[in-house]
């Protein structure tokens, strides 16, 4: 059996819906369309009036989540792409996020983000938010980078009392494959460590772990051993995990596929610098997408995102240093 | 008649502006070419702007005392058609605000905004070979280690333009293990951080032979009997009280004095060397200065210098000569900037003129070691003449 990174986000939501009747999916076209990219596909069938076809309003779609947890409901929202997650962005950072901090009612929600670029998607389909998430306090923010990942961290997110904004990543939908599912994992808010090596971490998350690793094996036959650390979740970030591995390494190189502007890698540099300088023996860098809105052109859109060539030669750099 | 702006020249390549000092013509006076007409002020020696071409100072629109930037303006002269041709001047000047452009605030309420020079000093790498930058990584490491910049010297770093790595750094601590380390004596650790720290200042020498025989002579008819080494303490005691300039520290811009002539001496202890300090030596007699002195070296032998007899000097006499060197280059205390120095005495053949031939004399060289940021070679070399006049006297000092 071969199972994907998408048919691992359905067999969780189908796990979840399973064990808890408070659990339901709410979304455009999750019913018996089964989903944009198919990730609730014959779920209405098997969870009768549990897999519910929303308006076209993002808005409304996390305001009744936000009802629904209040009334005791784990509702699962499936967002068409994160791009228009924006439009339910009043919902998630002003009502969602502070529910809790305001009532003391928790609001156990999961925003399900497909996110991040695939050739040709353009600026509308392709943007990566968890770094405007993990800026609100009240907000988990998930990005998991493997099979195993989506299917245990979404099973997580459910089962925690936080909303959690849980980011999928639409590069990772068919090209990744696992054996079987897990039943295991590590806790949310731990990173892991994806390869072992001693003389420069690399810090990525979601599909630039695998940019990450590829960059990693180019740089093996040259004799550098590149450690990758996979975040997992961007918020909680695990700060102790990526400052161990630069106390091995000496050298950080944090790539990231959302803009560079304040971003998930400005805030682990800031992180290591602050309070681990002693242990940099090189200037950290960042590798993320260009400054620019994402193109649609399939070679513009190569030369915007961070890929393991830009990755190695990012690393190369610091390695000589 | 063409008008020939008067301009302030580049005077040097460093040298981007200069103060009036003296006006040499007046308005109304007939020049030459390359006559001089305003005398200028650098930060490097006074200089004058000359005529660009022969005719009559038209006006003279720079003020005394004012400092100008290099092409300002500073007065006009008239001169005939055919001599603006002939200098090259007949182009008309573009239009200026104001004949002179002389330096004003911005916000024009009349304090100088002064150009800054534009050369302030290269800055020198503190090892040519590498390790002259040190990572974060490494300097933790080093924190660790209780090591400095200076133990890395020799390091070959692998890194960006030599840069010592914090993997070269391991490979070194690794290699000096396989070596025989012995620990370093806590006054060898001290020496060596005074001398590290001191080397950081441009240290410049000069010598000069002196003739011993008058204090030799001194000694055989004098009790109690003063030393060599304690004579020229006195000497340049004696020197510094007439002008302790060159015993100043150079602390940013400014010459800090020393507010008392204290010198301290060198005195050899195992495994290092220990500095007493005789207070005001200007003001007691070498007479009477042969008691206390003895009683510091052998305190200091002992180790066993009380607080008030160490630190707070302002030069050492070094009497490197009792190793029977004849010449050395001293390095001054960190907080000093001098050291005299003393060879061996050796009996060599001196020129007397009135004999008309070579006569045996007892000579030793003394050296200056200075820091070169406070005086130059003329003051130091002045400073060790007048010592070196001084100590043919000792009866006076």
């Amino acid at each position: 059996m071969s199972i994907t990174y998408l048919e691992a986000i359905r067999e969780a939501q189908a796990h979840a819906l399973r064990d808890d009747p408070r659990v339901f999916i709410y979304g455009q076209d999750v019913g018996a369309f089964g989903g944009a990219f198919k990730a609730t596909k014959n779920l209405m069938k098997e969870f009768p009036g549990r897999v519910i076809d929303s308006p076209i309003s993002e808005d409304a779609m996390i305001g009744l989540a936000v009802g629904a947890a209040i009334e005791g409901m784990r509702p699962i929202i499936e967002m068409q792409f994160a791009d228009f997650s924006t439009v339910g962005f009043n919902q998630i950072v002003n009502q969602a996020a502070t529910l809790f901090w305001r009532t003391q009612v928790p609001c156990p929600i999961t925003v399900r983000l497909p996110f991040g670029g695939t050739s040709g998607s353009g600026p509308f389909h392709s943007q990566s938010l968890e770094t405007i998430y993990a800026h609100y306090p009240g907000l988990v923010v998930m990005t998991p980078a493997t099979v195993e990942d989506a299917y245990s961290m979404l099973l997580e997110a459910v089962a925690i009392d936080d909303p959690v904004i849980f980011c999928e990543h639409k590069f990772l939908y068919y090209h990744l494959k696992a054996e079987k599912l897990p039943s295991e994992a590590l806790p949310v808010g731990k990173a892991r460590i994806a390869r072992e090596g001693r003389d420069l971490t690399i810090v990525a998350y979601s599909a630039m772990v695998h940019e990450a690793l590829e960059a990693a094996s180019e740089l093996a036959p040259e004799g550098w051993e590149v450690e990758v650390v996979d975040l997992r979740s961007v918020k909680p970030l695990d700060t102790d995990t990526v400052m161990a591995s630069v106390a091995r390494t000496g050298r950080l190189l944090c790539v990231g596929e959302a803009w560079p502007w304040g971003g998930v890698t400005a805030e682990v540099i800031a992180r290591v610098t602050s309070e681990g300088f002693g242990l940099l023996d090189v200037p950290p860098q960042r590798l993320n997408a260009k400054d620019t809105p994402v193109p649609y052109h399939p070679n513009l859109w190569t030369a915007h995102r961070p890929t393991a060539r830009a990755v190695a030669a990012a690393a190369r750099k610091l390695l000589r240093l | 008649m063409p008008s020939i702006p008067i301009i302030m020249p580049q005077l040097g390549e460093s040298i981007a502006e200069a103060s009036i000092i003296n006006f040499l013509v007046q308005p109304g006076d007939t020049v030459e070419a390359g006559q001089d007409l305003i005398e200028v002020e650098t930060n490097k020696a006074n200089m004058n702007v000359t005529s660009p071409c022969k005719g009559r100072i038209a006006k003279i629109t720079a003020q005394l005392n004012e400092s100008y930037t290099v092409g300002a303006v500073l007065g006009q002269i008239e001169a005939t058609q055919e001599e603006a041709v002939l200098a090259g001047l007949d182009i008309p000047a573009p239009a200026k605000a104001g004949d002179t452009e002389r330096i004003a605030a911005p916000n024009g309420n009349g304090s100088k905004n002064r150009v800054k020079p534009t050369i302030r000093g290269l800055p020198v790498p503190a090892n040519a070979a590498g390790a002259s930058y040190l990572s974060p990584r490494l300097k933790a490491r080093m924190n660790e280690l209780g090591l400095h910049a200076a133990d890395l010297a020799g390091v070959a770093g692998s890194g960006a333009a030599g840069r010592v790595t914090v993997e070269d750094f391991e490979r070194f601590i690794a290699h000096l293990e396989k070596q025989k380390i012995t620990p370093a004596s806590s006054m060898r650790v001290t020496v060596a951080d005074a001398m590290r720290r001191s080397w950081t200042r441009p240290i410049a020498h000069v010598g000069l032979p002196v003739c011993l025989d008058p204090l030799f002579a001194f000694r055989k008819v004098t009790q109690p009997k003063p030393g060599p080494a304690l004579c020229c303490l006195r000497a340049l005691a004696v020197a510094l009280a007439e002008n302790s300039a060159p015993a100043g520290r150079l602390v940013g811009n400014k010459i800090v004095h020393p507010s008392a002539i204290d010198i301290a001496f060198a005195v050899e202890a195992e495994d290092g060397v220990l500095v007493p300090v005789l207070r005001h030596a200007d003001k007691r007699s070498l007479k009477d200065l042969v008691g206390p002195y003895d009683e510091l070296v052998e305190l200091a032998r002992q180790r066993k210098l009380p607080p008030e007899a160490t630190g707070g000097s302002i030069a050492t006499v070094t009497n490197f000569g009792t190793f029977g060197l004849i010449w050395a280059t001293p390095i001054p205390l960190p907080e000093q900037s001098l050291v005299l120095g003393i060879g061996a005495a050796r009996r060599t053949p001196s020129w007397d003129a009135s004999k008309g031939q070579f006569v045996p004399v007892m000579e030793a060289n003394l050296t200056l070691s200075f820091d070169h940021r406070v005086i130059d070679g003329g003051a130091a070399g002045r400073l060790l003449m007048r010592v070196v006049d001084l100590i043919k006297h000792p009866e006076k000092l």
